[in-house]
């Protein structure tokens, strides 16, 4: 045990000489994930306000009545937000939606107002959407032609209705005169209508807001990368000091736990260096996470504290993986595609709740899923038995390996 | 016989390597074992230095059987592998300081081993800025911690200059002169000068073999 102690403290001493290049790469790595998340925030947040679902309006459209509705919604109607409709040629639209710079094409067939108005029913308005956008918009603009449908037949029986009860009364010069004030009262009640439903947004991960989510998610991409950053410390000539550490009757094991804990704190010292910045960020409210609003930079510090069995757990994946590469390149090569990969599968760049069940429920497996969700359990205040079970199973799971992969390497 | 080594065999999966290694040495000797690249010289060694298993065999030393108490090992035998087992990051002193107290090292330093390595010359350079010769006295000093009987090297005179091999092999006489028993790996004829047996190692076991001083001999004999 002596033996293993002098070993942990020369490691230290060792990951003391490299921790001031590694805290200058560390800022290094957060200035640009910094700058970068602002540029995509702020751009994200431009093209949001920018953008609409543009639908082409090809085929009849010469019919006032139709022309004062398109006018109508495009003009008052909440939807205009959202939608936006181009009257436009066929050929225009084709050439549009080739571009994909139309979401759908809405095709009006010629006759259409006098088939609602005199209550044929014999032509349909024809909505084309590509393939590929048949996702939530598609859905969305389908319940819209239904409503629309809907309020257009309906409005139609009650003008219908009316114009007979007026012909049975007599009153037959006052039809005209009434369905216009019909039509327009029908129009500004559809029109002035209020929501008659609330959508919540709970948010992802049992809860937490997309800002949190992804506030946890850039935290663990950045602990699960950080390999890359201090590789230094795996430089090894070839398998020399584990053979002499063997034959001094330093075994295996506690070679790697001597390794373990001198890294531990490396990747520790990334994690502070990465916390300066966000403390200061959310302390001047330039990082908003709905949860902690007005709290300042408090609640993170309280949470932060949560960030360590994870940490742990990755530092014991990072050593794991430069054991098991042959070499110092093929370990970065190693720790880039674990790490991009396993922060992909368990919903550090998307979130998970939008993959298809198997690959979530595989991602969910992965270490990296099990520190998305403790950290999440942390961020919510409390985390259960089974989280905290799962990322020391994890660490022990990944030292054992690396003790294992050593000792074979050495025989 | 203070060291006796009988019956040692090794395989790597369906290959091998060690087949019946014995031989024996006794104290103040120093024996060269000789062999062509992948005939199981390191392999031997760290067998003998309690890194790799042996798949049979016994090797003894003043009675007790290393292969069955390796815990005895460190105590008893200082390994230098082929590499360097060094932190290339800090300096000799820290590096020793690994494997020695801090009275010890400072008295070994003053008077020991260490001294008679030259460590003391270059306690603050960083292994990075050692020259070869630097980094196998180190590496020398760091094994003969305990001050071990036996010292077994691997190839220690492989890639030096002709001084850093003349200190090298000054130390090792005062070593084995002193009582020490050397055991080494090498391809270099001139550390054949300081041994007393020589063995090759082909086939799996070891041939006695008398070095003469003629090279061409010695190539053929590999």
């Amino acid at each position: 045990m002596k033996q293993t102690g002098a070993y942990f403290l020369a490691q230290l001493k060792r990951a003391a000489r490299l921790l001031p290049g590694q805290i200058l790469a560390d800022f290094a790595v957060c200035a640009c994930a910094g700058a970068l998340a602002f540029l995509l925030i702020a751009q994200g947040a431009s093209a949001a306000e920018g953008t609409r679902y543009r639908i082409g309006m090809v085929g009849d459209l010469s019919d006032s009545y139709l022309g004062f509705g398109i006018a109508a919604v495009q003009e008052m109607d909440d939807s205009r937000f959202m939608i936006e409709l181009l009257p436009m040629s066929e050929q225009e639209a084709e050439a549009a939606f080739a571009r994909g710079e139309l979401y759908a094409v809405m095709r009006v067939p010629e006759g259409l107002m006098e088939s609602i108005v005199y209550g044929e029913n014999d032509k349909f308005v024809t909505y084309t959407a590509a393939q590929g956008q048949q996702g939530l918009g598609t859905m969305v603009m389908g319940e819209i032609t239904d409503v629309a449908s809907t309020l257009v037949t309906c409005s139609q029986s009650a003008i219908y209705a009316m114009q007979r009860t007026l012909a049975d009364q007599g009153r037959g010069e006052e039809i005209g005169w009434e369905t216009d004030k019909l039509n327009l009262a029908l129009i500004q009640m559809v029109l002035s209508r209020g929501g008659f439903s609330e959508v919540e947004v709970l948010g992802y991960g049992d809860g937490l807001s997309l800002e949190l989510y992804y506030f946890c998610g850039m935290i663990l991409l950045f602990l699960l990368l950080s390999g890359l950053l201090n590789s230094a410390l795996f430089v090894r000539g070839g398998g020399a000091f584990s053979c002499f550490l063997k034959a001094r009757g330093v075994g295996a094991l506690r070679q790697v736990l001597g390794e373990y804990f001198a890294y531990l704190l490396l990747v520790m010292a990334g994690l502070f260096v990465l916390c300066l910045p966000l403390t200061f960020g959310l302390e001047r409210e330039l990082v908003g996470i709905p949860e902690w609003e007005g709290m300042g930079a408090a609640p993170f510090l309280a949470f932060l504290p949560v960030l360590f069995p994870v940490t742990a757990m990755f530092a014991a994946l990072q050593l794991f993986l430069f054991e098991a590469a042959d070499g110092i390149v093929n370990g970065i090569l190693l720790q880039l595609i674990c790490g991009i990969g396993m922060g992909y599968l368990s919903g550090f760049f998307y979130p998970s709740a939008f993959f298809p069940e198997k690959m979530r429920a595989f991602g969910e497996l992965l270490p990296s899923g099990a520190a998305q969700r403790f950290a999440q359990a942390g961020a919510l205040g409390k985390i259960p038995a089974a989280a905290w079970m799962t990322v020391f199973a994890w660490l022990a799971v990944f030292l054992a390996l690396t003790a294992l992969v050593r000792r074979n390497r050495m025989r | 016989m203070d060291v006796e080594i009988a019956g040692i065999k090794k395989a790597y999966s369906r290959k091998k390597v060690l087949t019946d290694i014995s031989f024996s040495i006794g104290a103040g000797s120093c024996a060269a074992i000789l062999g062509s690249n992948g005939s199981g010289k390191s392999t031997l060694l760290s067998i003998l230095a309690g890194v790799r298993k042996a798949d049979g065999g016994s090797f003894f030393y003043r009675g007790t059987d290393l292969l069955r108490e390796p815990g005895q090992i460190p105590r008893t035998l200082g390994y230098v592998p082929q590499g360097d087992p060094l932190m290339e990051e800090l300096n000799a002193w820290d590096n020793l300081r690994m494997w020695y107290d801090r009275e010890t090292l400072k008295r070994e330093l003053a008077e020991g081993a260490l001294k008679m390595l030259g460590i003391d010359s270059f306690l603050k350079t960083p292994v990075r800025r050692m020259s070869g010769g630097m980094k196998k006295r180190l590496s020398i000093g760091c094994a003969v911690v305990s001050h071990p009987g036996i010292l077994v090297l691997d190839e220690p005179s492989a890639a030096l200059d002709p001084v850093c091999k003349e200190n090298i092999r000054q130390f090792l006489d005062a070593y084995r002169r002193g009582g020490g028993i050397v055991l080494m790996a090498t391809h270099d004829a001139q550390d054949l000068e300081l041994c007393n047996a020589c063995y090759i190692l082909r086939d799996g076991t070891l041939h006695p073999w008398r070095y003469d001083g003629d090279f061409h001999r010695l190539a053929e004999a590999l």
